[in-house]
Protein backbone atom coordinates (compact mmCIF):
# COMPACT_ATOMS: atom_id res chain seq x y z
CA UNK A 1 0.00 0.00 0.00
CA UNK A 2 1.09 3.54 -0.67
CA UNK A 3 -0.39 7.09 0.45
CA UNK A 4 0.85 10.41 0.79
CA UNK A 5 -0.54 13.47 2.13
CA UNK A 6 0.76 17.05 1.21
CA UNK A 7 -0.33 19.99 2.99
CA UNK A 8 0.32 22.59 0.11
CA UNK A 9 -0.30 20.82 -3.29
CA UNK A 10 2.55 24.06 -4.35
CA UNK A 11 5.58 21.30 -3.24
CA UNK A 12 4.54 18.88 -5.04
CA UNK A 13 3.52 20.60 -8.22
CA UNK A 14 6.98 22.42 -7.93
CA UNK A 15 8.84 18.87 -7.25
CA UNK A 16 7.20 17.51 -10.35
CA UNK A 17 7.66 20.61 -12.50
CA UNK A 18 11.68 20.27 -11.42
CA UNK A 19 11.35 16.52 -12.67
CA UNK A 20 9.52 17.16 -15.80
CA UNK A 21 12.34 19.24 -17.49
CA UNK A 22 13.88 15.70 -18.12
CA UNK A 23 11.18 13.12 -17.85
CA UNK A 24 8.13 12.32 -19.28
CA UNK A 25 7.54 9.01 -17.58
CA UNK A 26 8.55 9.00 -14.77
CA UNK A 27 9.37 6.15 -12.18
CA UNK A 28 9.68 6.38 -9.01
CA UNK A 29 11.39 4.08 -6.15
CA UNK A 30 9.04 4.41 -2.97
CA UNK A 31 9.78 2.37 0.47
CA UNK A 32 8.78 2.72 3.93
CA UNK A 33 11.10 5.96 4.39
CA UNK A 34 11.61 7.60 1.13
CA UNK A 35 10.50 8.59 -2.06
CA UNK A 36 12.65 8.49 -4.44
CA UNK A 37 13.52 8.82 -8.37
CA UNK A 38 16.80 8.95 -10.50
CA UNK A 39 16.46 8.97 -14.32
CA UNK A 40 18.28 10.40 -17.04
CA UNK A 41 16.55 12.66 -20.22
CA UNK A 42 16.07 10.64 -23.64
CA UNK A 43 19.29 12.25 -25.19
CA UNK A 44 21.13 11.04 -22.10
CA UNK A 45 22.66 14.45 -21.17
CA UNK A 46 21.39 15.06 -18.32
CA UNK A 47 20.63 13.23 -15.26
CA UNK A 48 17.61 14.09 -12.20
CA UNK A 49 18.86 12.46 -8.58
CA UNK A 50 15.27 13.23 -6.55
CA UNK A 51 14.69 12.02 -3.20
CA UNK A 52 12.05 13.00 -0.17
CA UNK A 53 11.89 11.36 2.85
CA UNK A 54 8.83 10.72 4.42
CA UNK A 55 9.24 13.52 7.23
CA UNK A 56 8.15 16.10 3.89
CA UNK A 57 5.15 14.45 3.84
CA UNK A 58 2.24 15.55 6.28
CA UNK A 59 1.43 11.62 6.40
CA UNK A 60 3.23 8.96 4.14
CA UNK A 61 2.47 5.21 4.44
CA UNK A 62 4.32 2.54 2.43
CA UNK A 63 4.12 -0.82 3.22
CA UNK A 64 6.55 -2.66 1.05
CA UNK A 65 8.85 -0.83 -1.53
CA UNK A 66 7.70 -0.97 -5.16
CA UNK A 67 7.71 0.91 -7.75
CA UNK A 68 5.36 3.52 -9.38
CA UNK A 69 5.79 5.12 -12.86
CA UNK A 70 3.98 7.91 -13.72
CA UNK A 71 3.75 10.37 -17.00
CA UNK A 72 4.48 13.08 -14.83
CA UNK A 73 3.05 15.84 -17.05
CA UNK A 74 -0.57 14.06 -17.16
CA UNK A 75 -0.10 14.57 -13.14
CA UNK A 76 1.21 18.08 -13.60
CA UNK A 77 -1.72 19.01 -15.52
CA UNK A 78 -3.70 17.77 -12.29
CA UNK A 79 -1.90 19.24 -9.69
CA UNK A 80 -1.98 22.65 -11.30
CA UNK A 81 -5.73 22.74 -10.89
CA UNK A 82 -4.92 22.97 -7.46
CA UNK A 83 -4.58 26.44 -5.21
CA UNK A 84 -1.64 27.27 -3.00
CA UNK A 85 -2.80 25.70 0.51
CA UNK A 86 -4.75 23.24 -0.94
CA UNK A 87 -4.44 19.72 0.63
CA UNK A 88 -3.04 16.50 -2.24
CA UNK A 89 -3.39 13.19 -1.39
CA UNK A 90 -1.67 10.26 -3.90
CA UNK A 91 -3.09 6.79 -3.01
CA UNK A 92 -2.04 3.88 -5.12
CA UNK A 93 -4.53 1.03 -5.80
CA UNK A 94 -2.13 -1.68 -6.81
CA UNK A 95 -4.93 -4.00 -7.70
CA UNK A 96 -6.41 -1.92 -10.89
CA UNK A 97 -2.47 -0.07 -10.88
CA UNK A 98 -4.36 3.21 -10.90
CA UNK A 99 -3.14 6.80 -8.67
CA UNK A 100 -5.55 8.22 -7.28
CA UNK A 101 -4.79 11.97 -6.68
CA UNK A 102 -7.15 13.65 -4.37
CA UNK A 103 -7.64 17.46 -3.99
CA UNK A 104 -9.00 19.12 -1.19
CA UNK A 105 -9.49 22.78 -0.58
CA UNK A 106 -12.99 24.59 -0.65
CA UNK A 107 -14.46 21.72 -2.34
CA UNK A 108 -13.11 17.80 -3.17
CA UNK A 109 -11.89 16.45 -6.62
CA UNK A 110 -10.92 13.14 -7.09
CA UNK A 111 -9.42 12.00 -10.20
CA UNK A 112 -7.45 8.97 -11.35
CA UNK A 113 -5.08 7.95 -13.83
CA UNK A 114 -3.27 4.63 -14.73
CA UNK A 115 0.40 4.06 -13.91
CA UNK A 116 3.24 2.82 -16.45
CA UNK A 117 5.26 -0.13 -17.06
CA UNK A 118 7.61 0.99 -14.43
CA UNK A 119 11.96 1.08 -15.81
CA UNK A 120 13.84 -1.63 -14.74
CA UNK A 121 17.23 0.63 -15.62
CA UNK A 122 19.20 1.39 -12.45
CA UNK A 123 20.90 4.96 -13.02
CA UNK A 124 24.32 5.54 -11.48
CA UNK A 125 26.06 8.21 -10.33
CA UNK A 126 28.59 10.01 -12.24
CA UNK A 127 32.07 9.21 -11.09
CA UNK A 128 33.63 12.69 -10.93
CA UNK A 129 36.28 14.34 -9.03
CA UNK A 130 34.99 17.80 -8.72
CA UNK A 131 38.02 20.64 -8.73
CA UNK A 132 35.01 23.19 -7.61
CA UNK A 133 32.47 23.64 -5.45
CA UNK A 134 29.82 27.13 -5.62
CA UNK A 135 27.38 27.70 -3.52
CA UNK A 136 25.00 30.29 -4.68
CA UNK A 137 21.76 31.78 -4.67
CA UNK A 138 19.24 29.83 -7.26
CA UNK A 139 17.90 33.23 -8.19
CA UNK A 140 21.67 34.49 -9.26
CA UNK A 141 22.64 31.64 -11.22
CA UNK A 142 18.48 32.21 -12.84
CA UNK A 143 19.54 36.11 -14.13
CA UNK A 144 23.47 34.71 -15.45
CA UNK A 145 21.57 31.91 -17.15
CA UNK A 146 18.88 34.81 -18.36
CA UNK A 147 21.88 36.96 -19.74
CA UNK A 148 24.24 34.30 -21.31
CA UNK A 149 20.88 33.14 -23.16
CA UNK A 150 20.73 36.32 -25.06
CA UNK A 151 23.90 35.65 -26.94
CA UNK A 152 24.41 32.28 -27.32
CA UNK A 153 22.50 28.66 -26.97
CA UNK A 154 25.45 27.32 -24.94
CA UNK A 155 27.56 29.02 -21.62
CA UNK A 156 31.23 28.56 -20.92
CA UNK A 157 31.15 28.58 -17.16
CA UNK A 158 35.04 29.45 -15.70
CA UNK A 159 36.73 29.27 -12.09
CA UNK A 160 39.44 30.90 -10.19
CA UNK A 161 40.01 31.70 -6.68
CA UNK A 162 37.76 34.56 -7.06
CA UNK A 163 34.83 34.72 -9.26
CA UNK A 164 32.74 32.38 -11.22
CA UNK A 165 32.34 33.51 -14.53
CA UNK A 166 29.85 32.84 -17.07
CA UNK A 167 30.88 33.58 -20.99
CA UNK A 168 28.80 33.14 -23.59
CA UNK A 169 29.63 33.53 -27.37
CA UNK A 170 27.00 34.06 -29.93
CA UNK A 171 27.48 34.65 -33.64
CA UNK A 172 27.40 38.13 -33.08
CA UNK A 173 26.67 38.76 -29.52
CA UNK A 174 29.10 37.85 -26.76
CA UNK A 175 28.55 38.12 -23.05
CA UNK A 176 30.38 38.05 -19.87
CA UNK A 177 28.69 37.44 -16.70
CA UNK A 178 30.87 37.38 -13.32
CA UNK A 179 29.88 36.26 -10.02
CA UNK A 180 32.31 37.68 -7.07
CA UNK A 181 33.17 35.22 -4.25
CA UNK A 182 31.38 36.56 -1.39
CA UNK A 183 28.83 38.36 -2.73
CA UNK A 184 24.38 38.43 -2.47
CA UNK A 185 25.06 35.84 -5.59
CA UNK A 186 27.64 33.91 -4.95
CA UNK A 187 28.08 33.06 -1.12
CA UNK A 188 30.78 30.96 -1.39
CA UNK A 189 33.36 29.33 -3.88
CA UNK A 190 36.26 26.58 -3.55
CA UNK A 191 38.58 25.56 -6.48
CA UNK A 192 41.17 23.19 -6.42
CA UNK A 193 42.36 24.66 -9.68
CA UNK A 194 41.16 26.95 -12.19
CA UNK A 195 38.34 24.76 -14.41
CA UNK A 196 36.22 26.00 -17.09
CA UNK A 197 33.46 23.56 -19.02
CA UNK A 198 31.08 24.17 -21.58
CA UNK A 199 26.97 23.59 -21.13
CA UNK A 200 23.67 23.80 -23.47
CA UNK A 201 21.74 26.85 -21.98
CA UNK A 202 18.83 25.19 -23.02
CA UNK A 203 19.25 22.67 -20.23
CA UNK A 204 20.99 24.67 -18.13
CA UNK A 205 17.96 27.24 -17.91
CA UNK A 206 15.23 24.30 -17.79
CA UNK A 207 16.73 23.07 -14.68
CA UNK A 208 17.67 26.43 -12.96
CA UNK A 209 14.16 28.20 -13.70
CA UNK A 210 12.08 24.94 -12.38
CA UNK A 211 14.64 24.16 -9.91
CA UNK A 212 14.68 27.80 -8.52
CA UNK A 213 11.05 27.19 -7.50
CA UNK A 214 11.86 24.59 -4.73
CA UNK A 215 14.97 26.26 -3.77
CA UNK A 216 17.19 29.42 -2.72
CA UNK A 217 20.66 27.98 -2.58
CA UNK A 218 21.90 25.93 -4.73
CA UNK A 219 25.90 24.26 -4.89
CA UNK A 220 27.57 24.03 -7.95
CA UNK A 221 30.47 21.53 -8.45
CA UNK A 222 32.45 21.15 -11.61
CA UNK A 223 35.76 20.28 -13.18
CA UNK A 224 37.61 20.92 -16.68
CA UNK A 225 35.42 19.52 -19.70
CA UNK A 226 33.46 17.42 -16.85
CA UNK A 227 29.91 16.97 -15.93
CA UNK A 228 27.84 19.46 -13.56
CA UNK A 229 26.20 18.59 -10.35
CA UNK A 230 24.14 21.13 -9.01
CA UNK A 231 22.44 20.55 -5.90
CA UNK A 232 19.20 22.48 -4.67
CA UNK A 233 19.18 22.53 -1.08
CA UNK A 234 15.99 22.19 -0.71
CA UNK A 235 13.59 24.27 1.86
CA UNK A 236 12.25 20.73 3.99
CA UNK A 237 14.59 18.08 3.94
CA UNK A 238 15.09 16.15 1.10
CA UNK A 239 17.38 16.05 -1.85
CA UNK A 240 17.60 17.49 -5.77
CA UNK A 241 20.59 17.11 -7.59
CA UNK A 242 20.47 17.67 -11.35
CA UNK A 243 23.77 16.17 -13.44
CA UNK A 244 24.87 17.31 -16.71
CA UNK A 245 27.25 16.40 -19.44
CA UNK A 246 29.41 18.81 -20.65
CA UNK A 247 29.47 19.98 -24.64
CA UNK A 248 32.99 19.40 -26.55
CA UNK A 249 34.45 22.47 -27.16
CA UNK A 250 35.10 22.89 -31.04
CA UNK A 251 37.35 25.63 -30.42
CA UNK B 1 35.22 -5.32 -54.38
CA UNK B 2 38.40 -5.62 -56.19
CA UNK B 3 40.32 -1.85 -56.71
CA UNK B 4 42.85 -2.52 -60.01
CA UNK B 5 46.27 -0.56 -58.38
CA UNK B 6 46.46 2.61 -60.46
CA UNK B 7 50.35 2.53 -62.32
CA UNK B 8 51.27 5.19 -59.18
CA UNK B 9 50.05 2.68 -56.95
CA UNK B 10 53.61 0.44 -57.60
CA UNK B 11 55.45 3.50 -57.05
CA UNK B 12 54.49 4.76 -53.84
CA UNK B 13 54.03 1.59 -52.49
CA UNK B 14 56.52 0.32 -49.81
CA UNK B 15 58.25 -2.22 -51.38
CA UNK B 16 59.70 0.17 -54.01
CA UNK B 17 60.02 4.16 -52.98
CA UNK B 18 60.38 3.70 -48.95
CA UNK B 19 62.64 0.43 -47.76
CA UNK B 20 60.60 -1.62 -45.31
CA UNK B 21 62.98 -2.25 -42.68
CA UNK B 22 62.36 -5.42 -40.39
CA UNK B 23 65.13 -6.92 -37.64
CA UNK B 24 64.52 -10.41 -36.60
CA UNK B 25 65.79 -11.04 -33.04
CA UNK B 26 68.26 -7.67 -32.35
CA UNK B 27 69.94 -6.51 -29.78
CA UNK B 28 68.76 -4.14 -27.82
CA UNK B 29 71.22 -1.44 -28.85
CA UNK B 30 70.38 -2.34 -32.73
CA UNK B 31 66.72 -2.26 -31.82
CA UNK B 32 67.43 1.21 -30.19
CA UNK B 33 69.02 2.51 -33.21
CA UNK B 34 66.16 1.41 -35.61
CA UNK B 35 63.24 2.80 -32.84
CA UNK B 36 64.99 6.51 -32.85
CA UNK B 37 65.14 6.64 -36.46
CA UNK B 38 61.25 5.59 -37.38
CA UNK B 39 60.20 7.96 -34.64
CA UNK B 40 62.32 11.05 -35.93
CA UNK B 41 61.77 10.32 -39.35
CA UNK B 42 58.05 9.67 -38.31
CA UNK B 43 57.65 5.91 -39.73
CA UNK B 44 55.28 3.72 -38.54
CA UNK B 45 57.02 1.44 -35.73
CA UNK B 46 56.34 -2.19 -34.82
CA UNK B 47 58.00 -3.70 -32.08
CA UNK B 48 57.71 -7.30 -30.39
CA UNK B 49 59.19 -8.49 -27.79
CA UNK B 50 58.95 -8.73 -23.79
CA UNK B 51 58.00 -5.63 -22.16
CA UNK B 52 56.07 -3.78 -19.10
CA UNK B 53 54.35 -0.96 -19.32
CA UNK B 54 54.09 2.58 -16.94
CA UNK B 55 51.07 4.47 -17.49
CA UNK B 56 51.05 7.90 -15.54
CA UNK B 57 48.27 11.05 -16.08
CA UNK B 58 44.91 11.30 -15.53
CA UNK B 59 45.21 7.81 -13.91
CA UNK B 60 48.01 5.26 -12.71
CA UNK B 61 48.23 1.50 -14.14
CA UNK B 62 51.08 -0.16 -14.21
CA UNK B 63 51.52 -3.29 -16.56
CA UNK B 64 53.55 -6.25 -15.33
CA UNK B 65 55.93 -7.77 -18.22
CA UNK B 66 55.02 -10.39 -21.09
CA UNK B 67 55.06 -10.29 -24.53
CA UNK B 68 53.28 -7.75 -26.54
CA UNK B 69 53.57 -5.48 -29.89
CA UNK B 70 53.95 -2.18 -29.76
CA UNK B 71 52.92 -0.13 -32.40
CA UNK B 72 53.63 3.91 -33.06
CA UNK B 73 51.97 5.33 -35.80
CA UNK B 74 53.74 8.06 -37.74
CA UNK B 75 50.69 10.77 -35.69
CA UNK B 76 52.37 10.49 -32.66
CA UNK B 77 49.99 8.05 -31.55
CA UNK B 78 50.95 4.83 -29.28
CA UNK B 79 49.33 1.63 -28.47
CA UNK B 80 50.52 -1.57 -27.24
CA UNK B 81 48.56 -4.71 -27.95
CA UNK B 82 48.27 -8.16 -26.18
CA UNK B 83 47.84 -11.20 -27.43
CA UNK B 84 43.91 -11.39 -27.02
CA UNK B 85 41.23 -8.80 -26.70
CA UNK B 86 41.01 -5.70 -29.86
CA UNK B 87 41.73 -3.00 -27.64
CA UNK B 88 45.00 -2.19 -26.85
CA UNK B 89 45.85 -2.24 -23.49
CA UNK B 90 47.71 0.85 -23.06
CA UNK B 91 47.05 3.98 -25.59
CA UNK B 92 48.09 7.70 -26.06
CA UNK B 93 46.37 9.40 -28.97
CA UNK B 94 48.25 11.62 -31.68
CA UNK B 95 50.56 13.99 -30.72
CA UNK B 96 52.77 12.40 -28.40
CA UNK B 97 56.57 13.07 -28.19
CA UNK B 98 58.97 10.20 -27.78
CA UNK B 99 62.50 9.83 -26.03
CA UNK B 100 63.86 6.75 -26.38
CA UNK B 101 67.04 5.35 -24.19
CA UNK B 102 68.77 2.09 -22.92
CA UNK B 103 69.49 1.76 -19.66
CA UNK B 104 70.89 -1.72 -18.09
CA UNK B 105 70.42 -3.52 -21.58
CA UNK B 106 66.22 -2.09 -21.23
CA UNK B 107 65.17 -0.18 -24.17
CA UNK B 108 62.83 2.45 -22.46
CA UNK B 109 60.84 4.11 -24.96
CA UNK B 110 58.03 6.82 -23.29
CA UNK B 111 55.60 8.37 -25.19
CA UNK B 112 54.45 11.90 -23.31
CA UNK B 113 51.68 14.50 -23.57
CA UNK B 114 51.93 17.53 -22.15
CA UNK B 115 48.24 18.16 -21.92
CA UNK B 116 46.83 16.35 -19.68
CA UNK B 117 50.22 16.04 -18.86
CA UNK B 118 50.28 11.93 -19.18
CA UNK B 119 53.44 9.75 -19.78
CA UNK B 120 53.47 5.99 -20.80
CA UNK B 121 56.81 3.88 -20.50
CA UNK B 122 57.24 0.98 -22.22
CA UNK B 123 60.27 -1.20 -21.56
CA UNK B 124 61.63 -3.96 -23.69
CA UNK B 125 64.22 -6.39 -22.13
CA UNK B 126 63.74 -9.03 -25.45
CA UNK B 127 62.93 -7.94 -28.55
CA UNK B 128 61.35 -10.43 -31.57
CA UNK B 129 61.10 -7.92 -33.82
CA UNK B 130 61.67 -4.90 -34.85
CA UNK B 131 59.81 -3.03 -38.24
CA UNK B 132 59.89 0.28 -39.28
CA UNK B 133 57.15 1.36 -42.46
CA UNK B 134 56.22 4.30 -44.57
CA UNK B 135 52.94 2.92 -45.02
CA UNK B 136 50.65 5.29 -48.55
CA UNK B 137 46.82 5.05 -47.25
CA UNK B 138 44.65 7.97 -48.56
CA UNK B 139 41.47 5.70 -48.85
CA UNK B 140 38.65 6.92 -47.26
CA UNK B 141 36.74 5.09 -44.44
CA UNK B 142 33.21 4.95 -44.95
CA UNK B 143 31.42 4.69 -41.75
CA UNK B 144 27.46 3.33 -41.85
CA UNK B 145 25.15 3.45 -39.25
CA UNK B 146 23.61 0.60 -37.44
CA UNK B 147 20.07 0.61 -36.29
CA UNK B 148 21.31 1.81 -32.63
CA UNK B 149 23.00 4.77 -34.20
CA UNK B 150 19.97 5.70 -36.21
CA UNK B 151 17.95 5.55 -32.80
CA UNK B 152 21.03 7.50 -31.29
CA UNK B 153 21.10 10.12 -33.95
CA UNK B 154 17.06 10.85 -33.06
CA UNK B 155 17.71 10.74 -29.84
CA UNK B 156 20.27 13.42 -30.19
CA UNK B 157 18.10 15.34 -32.96
CA UNK B 158 14.64 14.86 -32.39
CA UNK B 159 14.05 17.02 -35.77
CA UNK B 160 14.71 14.58 -37.89
CA UNK B 161 11.78 13.02 -37.57
CA UNK B 162 9.69 15.83 -37.95
CA UNK B 163 9.66 19.77 -36.59
CA UNK B 164 8.87 20.08 -32.56
CA UNK B 165 8.77 16.28 -31.79
CA UNK B 166 8.95 15.76 -28.38
CA UNK B 167 10.89 12.19 -27.24
CA UNK B 168 9.68 10.48 -24.19
CA UNK B 169 11.37 7.32 -24.14
CA UNK B 170 13.16 5.02 -25.90
CA UNK B 171 13.28 1.05 -26.07
CA UNK B 172 9.93 1.72 -24.49
CA UNK B 173 8.81 -1.84 -23.03
CA UNK B 174 5.29 -2.77 -24.57
CA UNK B 175 3.45 -5.86 -24.30
CA UNK B 176 4.89 -7.13 -27.94
CA UNK B 177 8.77 -6.23 -27.56
CA UNK B 178 10.52 -2.74 -27.36
CA UNK B 179 9.50 0.65 -29.09
CA UNK B 180 12.82 2.15 -30.68
CA UNK B 181 11.49 5.83 -30.13
CA UNK B 182 8.34 6.92 -28.10
CA UNK B 183 7.61 10.43 -28.43
CA UNK B 184 5.05 13.05 -28.97
CA UNK B 185 4.31 15.20 -32.23
CA UNK B 186 3.48 19.28 -31.93
CA UNK B 187 -0.31 18.00 -31.70
CA UNK B 188 0.31 16.22 -28.48
CA UNK B 189 -0.30 12.88 -30.29
CA UNK B 190 1.83 9.78 -29.54
CA UNK B 191 4.28 8.16 -31.78
CA UNK B 192 5.49 5.36 -32.29
CA UNK B 193 8.91 4.80 -34.43
CA UNK B 194 9.95 1.52 -35.71
CA UNK B 195 13.87 2.11 -37.14
CA UNK B 196 15.11 -0.22 -39.90
CA UNK B 197 18.39 0.22 -41.34
CA UNK B 198 17.71 -0.98 -44.60
CA UNK B 199 14.78 -1.39 -47.09
CA UNK B 200 11.68 -1.38 -44.86
CA UNK B 201 9.96 -5.02 -45.64
CA UNK B 202 6.87 -6.01 -44.67
CA UNK B 203 7.43 -7.43 -41.08
CA UNK B 204 8.90 -4.13 -39.96
CA UNK B 205 4.84 -3.12 -40.66
CA UNK B 206 3.69 -5.28 -38.85
CA UNK B 207 5.99 -4.88 -35.76
CA UNK B 208 4.93 -1.38 -35.76
CA UNK B 209 0.97 -1.78 -35.89
CA UNK B 210 1.88 -4.30 -33.01
CA UNK B 211 3.50 -1.82 -30.96
CA UNK B 212 0.71 0.94 -32.12
CA UNK B 213 -2.24 -0.85 -31.34
CA UNK B 214 -0.45 -2.16 -27.64
CA UNK B 215 0.04 1.51 -27.21
CA UNK B 216 -3.60 2.45 -28.19
CA UNK B 217 -5.01 0.12 -25.57
CA UNK B 218 -3.35 2.06 -22.72
CA UNK B 219 -3.61 6.10 -23.55
CA UNK B 220 -6.45 8.09 -24.52
CA UNK B 221 -5.07 9.87 -27.03
CA UNK B 222 -4.33 9.59 -30.41
CA UNK B 223 -1.38 7.21 -31.82
CA UNK B 224 0.61 7.57 -34.81
CA UNK B 225 3.04 4.86 -36.47
CA UNK B 226 6.30 6.12 -37.98
CA UNK B 227 8.57 3.50 -39.97
CA UNK B 228 12.05 5.20 -40.35
CA UNK B 229 14.23 3.63 -42.84
CA UNK B 230 15.91 4.75 -45.64
CA UNK B 231 13.48 3.30 -48.27
CA UNK B 232 10.39 1.57 -48.65
CA UNK B 233 9.35 -0.92 -51.51
CA UNK B 234 6.09 -0.14 -53.20
CA UNK B 235 3.81 -2.67 -51.85
CA UNK B 236 4.82 -2.63 -48.42
CA UNK B 237 4.13 1.67 -48.66
CA UNK B 238 0.54 0.71 -49.76
CA UNK B 239 0.15 -1.87 -46.52
CA UNK B 240 1.53 0.78 -44.54
CA UNK B 241 -0.94 3.32 -45.74
CA UNK B 242 -3.99 1.14 -45.48
CA UNK B 243 -2.91 0.52 -41.66
CA UNK B 244 -2.87 4.32 -41.30
CA UNK B 245 0.86 4.19 -40.39
CA UNK B 246 3.69 6.68 -41.53
CA UNK B 247 7.05 6.34 -43.50
CA UNK B 248 9.50 8.88 -42.72
CA UNK B 249 13.07 8.22 -44.77
CA UNK B 250 16.46 8.70 -42.90
CA UNK B 251 19.77 8.25 -44.68
CA UNK B 252 21.91 6.16 -42.17
CA UNK B 253 24.89 8.19 -43.31
CA UNK B 254 23.40 10.99 -42.30
CA UNK B 255 22.49 9.91 -38.77
CA UNK B 256 25.91 8.86 -38.66
CA UNK B 257 27.35 12.22 -39.30
CA UNK B 258 24.98 13.91 -36.69
CA UNK B 259 26.87 11.48 -34.08
CA UNK B 260 30.11 12.46 -35.52
CA UNK B 261 29.37 15.59 -35.48
CA UNK B 262 27.74 15.81 -31.84
CA UNK B 263 28.71 18.66 -29.47
CA UNK B 264 26.81 17.28 -26.26
CA UNK B 265 28.83 14.43 -24.96
CA UNK B 266 26.85 11.66 -23.19
CA UNK B 267 26.28 11.94 -19.44
CA UNK B 268 27.04 7.59 -19.21
CA UNK B 269 30.82 7.89 -19.97
CA UNK B 270 30.77 8.85 -16.72
CA UNK B 271 29.38 6.35 -15.08
CA UNK B 272 32.58 4.49 -15.47
CA UNK B 273 35.87 6.13 -14.19
CA UNK B 274 38.22 6.59 -17.26
CA UNK B 275 41.05 4.56 -16.58
CA UNK B 276 43.67 6.19 -19.64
Amino acid sequence: MFKLKVADAKLLRDMATAISILVDEATFKIDPENLKLRAMDPSRVAMVDFEWPKTVFEEYTCTKPTKMCINISELLKLLKRAGKNEVVELSLDEKTGRLQVKITGRYTRNFTMPTLEASEEDVPTPKITFNVKAKATTEGLHQAIEDAQLVSDHVRIQVDTEKLVFHAAGDLMGATIELQKGSDALLDLEAREPSKATFSLGYLSEIIKAASATSDIATLEFSTDMPIKLDFQQTKEGKLTFYLAPRIETE
Amino acid sequence: MYYKPSKNYWRNAVSVSKPLIVLVGPDITEAEKTVREAISQRKTLLVIGNCWVRYQGRARSKLEPGERILIIKEDGSLLVHRSVGYEPVNWQPPGCVFHVQVKNSVLEIRGVRRKPAESVKVFFDRIHMVSALSLVDSGEFALYASEEDMQKAILLKPSLLEEDFKLISYEKKVEPGFVDVYGEDKNGKLVVVEIKRKTAGKEAVLQLVKYVEAIKSKVNREVRGILVAPNIAKDVQRLLVTLGLEFKALDPKKCAEILRKSETRNLETFFTEKNQ
